[in-house]
């Protein structure tokens, strides 16, 4: 008996000591994924995060900012902004998808760059991309996870603090600043540079546009150092032409990601209406058969072009398809490229810094080769535009030549129509300058006692996920509501 | 399978016989049943030695052995009898049954065990019950029938997956089904698709393609002590399944089953009011869109023009359900050849199973083949092969849950006044002539529900392949070895379109996916059965080793917008896109169990699993890849141990403690990886981070640790038996995300956080109320109840959300120190005491939206089933009576039907015309007096369709489950036939409820299987079923 029990023993001490997790490690490595790719094959990525989903662009971009902007219009409830309602989930929308995808990439790609001791175009690039991410989520709700965002796995934070916006400033006009003089005369990137093919002249060029346009985000709340840096942004070189401007090709598919997020928004989404203030203020400018078109039957003739007043309800106005909306001829399609900064912002920059009398020469100057721009551009952009000659701008800016004595109104006014579909830069333009003069729409369920919102709300998930810091924030900021200012919006 | 034991132990003898025979005296005899039948291959032994012989055919044996000796006589299913020899060389002897002593079941890893050495609750079914009233997946035959096992079908049609929850949920986001194991091999029991919030079709889990007619029996390992020796894998405990051999058939014997099923709707559920018709405001003028509002004046005969602009007569069009759903048929034909000698068994079966559903165009059709084959090399030697090859067709799934493309929505939506037969269209394919949708409505989402079952495709194939070999050497008499190899493979190819020309996208999409899955299993042990280490002490014991591995590969092809209308192909899509994904992962196992038992009445029985992942296997990671499950049961026999009288005739005390395991189960998840996505953007690719959770490389499986104590009683020669069991476990560990705020980027953290504990008793009488030659009447009862609770989910104590229903007022939550699987959502204010309270909107008070809060619980903790079986001569009849209670269930379809003024009781006792006053307050605390006119009264339910609370109901029913009738016929009315045995039996499944808390549904209509339990939206009827079963044997 003692011999089986011996046996049974012995038997299995022999299995004990096999090796029972023998070629584990190898099996337990995805064969379809790496444990590292080379960053030139995630920047394409990234850059198209950043141009953004239908998701962030129908939500953030279009139903909040684009009719807050009075850029359109729109009756249909859900178009939150056109009446100042408030729907958590399409006013955090670029937060919820920019934290994942955008920035969580861009902090992997620095990390990696990093890592491997780059210290050259690749990294400037980087850098100024990632100013560019953060930028649109500071500017859309002031204090907001920076330094320790996108980090989860690289440092395992789970719970990023909050930084001031006046630090996250701080630091992004020193990253621009490094960022341009790291760049080099080439880039490794190849064709993942979606967004100037390669071109580090390019790169250098929006670096500073881009610098160029965060110092004067703080002209408001502390105009020295606004100053300071837009001087230094323009000594260092800006855009100089439309062929300058940093936008991001698109292609009708095959995926979603390939596809202009705005252009996806108005194939589903009908409402959208030019806003009777912009289209009012387009009367004479040969733009406005190019952007837009009458809803019922397409027509681009300028008598049949009438803007719908924001606040209209489907009471006020039963049949919305008398008024003008985008033109879906040519601004709506979904291979139309997302511009992210242009030559005629530059320009119109650099006229407000002359008229501020922060740089020598000419605020007309200025002001009109950003308008030239601003309309050439556009047959750029859209290729079914048609393209507005030399001559309609002469006439144009004869009809509406530069008056210095409402001159940073004149060049607000044109900012805001240069930046029609990059309603990011037009929201925030116009909170700072005041200009265009808006009137606010005033529904009785609106959440911001009748006026145009200065910020979106953080995510009101932050309050549980990330509790501490959220507080934190709200006590820095103030209440998380769409009436508090972000710091450079200074009353 | 006694035969096969009894094979096993009489070659034993055998060898005892040939190997020690000593010299002696002569004594021979006969061994006969308490009826004189002999019984062949009984064995007798002489005491104290090992000297033994076996009877031959007729019972008759002749064994050396010395006067005074004393002869013990055993056999399968006997109680032992002891005779001393004496003078006479002639020693008879007669045995009388005793089914608890001798009692053999299939245990954990296939290893049979006598069941009064268990320790724990083990439940075995005869396959027969599975068979003789069939389900279309198999599984869904046990509900109701066995304590502890709660078996929960859906809404989704003969095709649907099943949910089976053994001693309650043990993970909260993870699987809680039970791992299935088929001869031996463990078998895949994924969901191959299932609807959610959004809609989408259920195409089945795995364990609905196992054939009912090959099932001999099924062992249900309820707890942990029963399962420990599955590891890793046992933490929602183990259903074995034993399918059919030849063994016993004398020669060849030819079996043939039919049997014939037709599911009816259940017109006995819906009850909506039939007084008003279409419209809204109390008005005729129907827009439309609102075909779905019953909100118009009394139906009144007039003609008025309808939604597609032709005049009808205002008038009740009766049940639109009756007119669009069908009777389901479903043929099942079996046919198996069984042939069996002294050295093999075999048995070939093949089964024909052809379905139509009850909605049109569904229809499931499976061939399963199997074939179980059993020879003995030698004395020493048995090799068992089990194969199955199940080839399964599924054409039209019904969508389920969100309208587009699901049917059942608009069908149970119309108003009285709009008639389904109305929408047929085009060849009543429910489209026009140019394929585009037949529209019913201007809303693109209300979808022509003639179009959505005709024109949308949800089909698959399923090629499946289950196969084992098992091989036993009896080395010698008191050692084998065992080995077994197997696997379960299958490739599923599934097609979906939403068809080009449908309403809410007018340019259709499809998709093509191709899935293969093989799992490979291989066992090999040494064990000793049963081995006397001493007179009164006996070893039953195994060492082994284990693998199981799984590949999995998913090939997919999709394409959107439809260049031709028509054509299925994705090649004629304008946007096209790919997938594929693959994983393998393997776990390796050691693992032995030791059963010492001390004079056939006290049994501990300790076991020790140590499992090894490949899913936890890093480089350079701290935590283990391995982990140790152990288990101890003590059994003892009070009745073998005392003597307490003879009302007692068994009395069994049971008690184990247990450690099993769960999760951790998905490769590749440890490190970060970098995938390449898409299709790349103007020549560049696009790589990034893969997945939104952060890899944790120290997660481990969590562990289950579970108390059970039983007690078998059975009373008055067994007449009356009861089997009762406690148990307690509770889950240390479960892998739940931790919160991250998504700035970090991720969504989630892995971690060990979870706690649940579930607690509860399971009970089973049963009683022979009539015995004697032609009537019997036996009746069981079973009862469970089970009580969860949530004891932590992750480092805050936060809300886990799971689940919403589409009109996303209510999530499935679990919430700490609560029951698993809360209905969390927006509730009524109400006073002190009770009272809704109302606030004053246009003129007419509206109830006020209250916060979300606990509605109640998706799981029913009780279920009872009640079963009882009568035989009058050649008659015999059965019935199961099976009800849960205790849970709610969230009603999609009657939120619609009170929003839209189908439900009863939108239509207040004095008619709509004369105004309604709600019952409950006003803000100010008075009650409320202001009466609402009818052509606001929607306006009040269109409130109420806000608040989750209106549409919560209690999910409690009791209804009859099955019933069969059945008639042997005589065998003497068969001889001269080529017939041995004919039986035919009429079967009705679910045919009456006794009672049902919820309007106008079956309580048991969610809409997928999932650990969201107790969402309903707009599934498929579940119908009712009666046929007609003949067997015929040859």
């Amino acid at each position: 008996m003692k011999k089986i029990v011996l046996t049974i023993f012995a038997l299995s001490l022999v299995f004990s000591s096999c090796e029972f997790d023998k070629g584990f490690e190898e099996m337990n490595v995805n064969p379809g994924k790496a444990a590292q790719i080379d960053v030139a094959n995630k920047f394409a990525s990234v850059v198209l995060r950043t141009s953004g989903g239908r998701y962030e662009n129908w939500r953030a971009s279009l139903i909040y900012q684009s009719v807050m902007i009075q850029h359109f219009s729109a009756t249909a409830g859900y178009w939150s902004g056109d009446r100042y309602f408030r729907n958590d989930g399409y006013a955090t929308s670029l937060w919820d998808r920019y934290y994942p995808s955008a920035v969580k990439e861009i902090e992997d790609i620095r990390a990696q760059l990093t890592a491997a001791g780059n210290t050259g175009s690749e990294m400037g690039m980087t850098r100024i991309l990632r100013v560019y991410i953060y930028s649109r989520i500071t500017d859309l709700h002031g204090d907001c996870p920076y330094s320790e965002a996108g980090q989860g796995y690289i440092n395992g934070i789970l719970k990023p603090k909050y930084d001031a916006q006046k630090d996250i400033y701080a630091d992004f006009l020193k990253e621009l600043e490094e960022a341009v003089a790291q760049i080099g005369s080439s880039t490794t990137m190849g064709k993942s540079d979606l967004i100037f093919q390669g071109n580090t002249t390019k790169w250098k060029a929006w670096g500073n546009s881009m610098m160029l346009r965060l110092a004067l985000r703080m002209s408001k709340v502390d105009a020295a150092t606004s100053k300071a840096w837009a001087v230094k942004a323009i000594g260092n070189g800006t855009m100089t032409s439309n062929a300058h401007i940093a936008m991001i090709a698109h292609t009708d598919g095959p995926e979603g990601i390939n596809k202009n997020g705005h252009g996806e928004v108005f194939d589903a989404d009908g409402n959208p209406r030019m806003s009777k203030t912009f289209v009012d203020w387009l009367k004479d400018d040969p733009r406005l058969p190019i952007l837009a078109a009458r809803r019922s039957d397409k027509s681009t003739a300028i008598a049949d072009l009438i803007g719908m007043p924001n606040g209209s309800t489907s009471a006020t106005v039963p049949d919305t398809s008398i008024y003008a909306e985008p033109n879906r001829a040519v601004i709506t399609h979904k291979d139309v490229p997302m511009v992210l900064q242009t030559y005629a912002e530059v320009e119109f920059m650099k006229a407000e810094a002359a008229q501020r009398g922060w740089i020598s020469g000419s605020a007309a100057t200025h002001y009109n080769n950003g308008v030239k721009a601003a309309m050439q551009m556009l047959s750029q952009l859209y290729p079914n535009a048609a393209a507005i000659t030399d001559a309609e701008v002469t006439a144009y800016l004869a009809l509406k030549p530069y008056d210095a004595t409402k001159g940073l109104q004149m060049i607000g006014e044109q900012y805001w129509a240069a930046t029609l579909l990059n309603e990011y830069e037009a929201f925030s333009n116009w909170r700072r300058t005041g200009f265009p003069v808006l009137t606010p729409t005033n529904d009785p369920g609106n959440v911001t006692g009748g006026t145009i919102p200065r910020r979106l709300i953080w995510p009101m998930g932050e309050e549980s996920t990330n509790a501490d810091n959220y507080k934190a924030a709200v006590a820095a900021q103030g209440p998380n509501d769409f009436t508090t200012r972000v710091w450079w919006d200074k009353q | 399978m006694k035969t096969k034991f009894l094979r096993i132990l009489t070659s034993f003898l055998l060898v005892f016989a040939f190997g020690f025979s000593v010299h002696a005296q002569s004594i021979s005899g006969t061994v006969t049943d308490e009826n004189g039948v002999p019984l062949p291959g009984a064995t007798v032994l002489v005491e104290g030695t090992s000297n033994g012989v076996s009877t031959d055919f007729d019972g008759n044996y002749s064994i050396e052995a010395s006067s005074g000796d004393t002869l013990v006589f055993s056999f399968v299913g006997y109680a032992s009898q002891s005779i001393v020899v004496g003078s006479s060389a002639t020693v008879n002897a007669v045995l009388t049954p005793d089914t608890a002593l001798e009692e053999v079941v299939v245990t954990s890893l296939g290893i049979k065990r006598n069941v009064k050495a268990l320790g724990y609750s083990l439940t075995v079914v005869d396959g027969s019950e599975l068979s003789g009233n069939k389900t279309s997946n198999a599984i869904n035959a046990l509900q109701g029938k066995v304590a502890g096992v709660m078996v929960t079908g859906s809404a989704a049609g003969a095709k649907g997956s099943s949910r089976v929850v053994i001693r309650g949920t043990s993970s909260l986001t993870g699987n809680n089904q039970p791992l299935y194991v088929v001869d031996g091999i463990t078998i895949n029991n994924s969901n191959l698709g299932s609807a959610g919030v959004w809609g989408g079709a259920d195409y089945g889990d795995g364990i609905s393609s196992i054939n009912p007619d090959e099932i001999a029996s099924v062992s249900v390992l309820k707890g942990g002590a029963a399962a420990a020796l599955y590891g890793s894998r046992a933490s929602n405990g183990v259903i074995l399944i034993t399918t059919k051999n030849g063994a016993g058939q004398e020669g060849i014997g030819i079996e043939f089953n039919s049997s014939t099923q037709f599911d009816m709707l259940n017109t006995g559920l819906r009850d909506t009011q039939t007084i008003y018709g279409q419209g809204r405001d109390s008005s005729k003028i129907v827009d439309p869109i609102d075909t779905y509002q019953a909100w118009g004046p009394k139906m009144d005969g007039s003609m008025v023009a309808q939604w597609d602009g032709v005049a009808r007569k205002y008038s009740n069009q009766g049940s639109n359900l009756e007119k669009f759903y069908r009777t389901g048929e479903t043929y099942t034909n079996t046919i198996a050849v069984s042939s069996s000698n002294e050295s093999s068994n075999t048995r070939f079966s093949m089964t024909n199973m052809d379905n139509i559903d009850i909605v049109p165009n569904s229809s499931l059709k499976r061939n399963s083949f199997g074939l179980n084959s059993s020879q003995k090399l030698g004395d020493k030697i048995t090799v068992d092969v089990n194969m199955k090859y199940i080839l399964e067709d599924q054409v039209g799934n019904p969508q389920l849950s969100d309208s587009p493309g699901n049917g059942n929505f608009a069908v149970n939506l119309f108003a009285p006044t709009v008639n389904v037969n109305d929408m047929l269209g085009e060849g009543g394919l429910g489209r026009n002539a140019d394929l585009t949708e037949f529209r019913i409505s201007d809303n693109s989402y209300s979808q022509n529900p003639w179009f959505a079952a005709y024109n949308y495709i949800n089909s698959s194939e399923k090629e499946r392949f289950i196969g084992a070999i098992n091989a036993r050497w009896d080395i010698k008499d008191y050692l084998y070895v065992r080995g077994r190899v197997g696997g379960d493979r299958y490739d599923h190819h599934r097609t979906n379109s939403t068809p080009w020309g449908t309403a809410y996208q007018p340019n259709g999409s499809m998709n093509e996916t191709k899935r293969a899955f093989q799992q490979y299993d291989a066992d090999l042990f040494i064990g000793t059965d049963n081995l006397k280490l001493d007179d009164d002490v006996s070893l039953t014991a195994f060492v082994g080793v284990g693998q199981n591995s799984q590949e999995y590969s998913a090939t997919g092809v999709s394409g959107s917008h439809f260049i031709v209308p028509g054509l299925i192909d994705v090649k004629n899509t304008k946007n096209q896109g790919s997938s594929w994904s693959y994983w393998k992962k393997q776990i390796n196992s050691a693992y032995g169990s030791a059963e010492i038992g001390f004079m056939d009445y006290a049994y501990l029985t300790v076991t020790a699993r140590n499992d090894w992942f490949s899913t936890l296997s890093l480089k350079d990671k701290k935590a283990p890849n391995n982990d140790l499950y152990t288990s101890a049961s003590l059994s003892f026999v009070v009745s073998d141990a005392l003597d307490l009288g003879s009302s007692v005739s068994f009395m069994k005390l049971r008690g184990g403690y247990s450690q099993v395991a769960g999760g951790a189960d998905s490769p590749y998840a440890l490190s970060l990886a970098y995938g390449i996505y898409g299709q790349g953007h103007l020549g560049a690719s696009l790589g990034a981070i893969s997945g939104g959770t952060i890899p944790n490389s120290e997660i481990t499986p969590f562990e289950k640790n579970e108390t059970e104590f039983g007690i078998d009683l059975r009373m008055f020669d067994n007449k009356l038996s009861i089997d009762a069991t406690y148990y307690d476990n509770e889950t240390l560990g479960d892998i739940v995300g931790v919160s991250a705020s998504a700035t970090s980027g991720y969504g989630s953290a892995l971690a060990n956080l979870g706690n649940i504990s579930n607690k509860g008793i399971e009970l089973l009488i049963k009683g022979t109320l009539m015995q004697s030659d032609d009537f019997a009447w036996n009746a069981s009862v079973n009862y469970t109840n089970n009580t969860s609770k949530v004891v932590a989910t992750n480092d805050t104590g936060g809300n886990i959300s799971m689940q919403e229903p589409r009109s996303r007022n209510l999530r499935v939550t679990h919430i700490v120190g609560e029951k698993y699987g809360a209905l969390y959502g927006s509730s009524y204010v109400r006073d002190a005491s009770g009272a809704i309270v109302h606030q004053m909107v246009n003129g007419i008070p509206i109830p006020k939206i209250g916060p979300r809060k606990i509605l109640g619980f998706g799981v029913a903790p009780t279920q009872l089933g009640i079963g009882t079986s009568m035989r009058y001569k050649d008659f015999n009849a059965s019935v199961l009576f099976e009800g849960k209670s205790g849970g709610q269930i969230y009603s999609g379809s009657n939120a619609f039907l009170i929003r839209n003024g189908h439900h009863k009781k939108t239509v207040p006792a004095g008619g709509r015309e004369a105004g309604w006053v709600p019952t409950g307050v006003m803000e100010d605390g008075s009650t409320v007096t202001t009466s609402i006119p009818a052509n606001q009264q929607e306006d009040y339910y269109r409130r109420t369709y806000s608040i989750a609370e209106e549409a919560i109901f209690d999910s409690d029913y009791m209804r009859l489950r099955s019933l069969s009738i059945g008639y042997n016929v005589p065998s003497d009315k068969l001889d001269g036939t080529f017939i041995d045995k004919a039986t035919i039996t009429l079967i009705g499944r679910n045919l009456f409820f006794l009672s049902n808390s919820v309007d106008n549904i079956d309580p048991e209509s969610a809409y997928n299987n999932s650990n969201s339990a107790g969402l309903e939206w707009f599934g498929l009827p579940v119908p009712r079923t009666i046929g007609l079963n003949v067997n015929l044997k040859f």
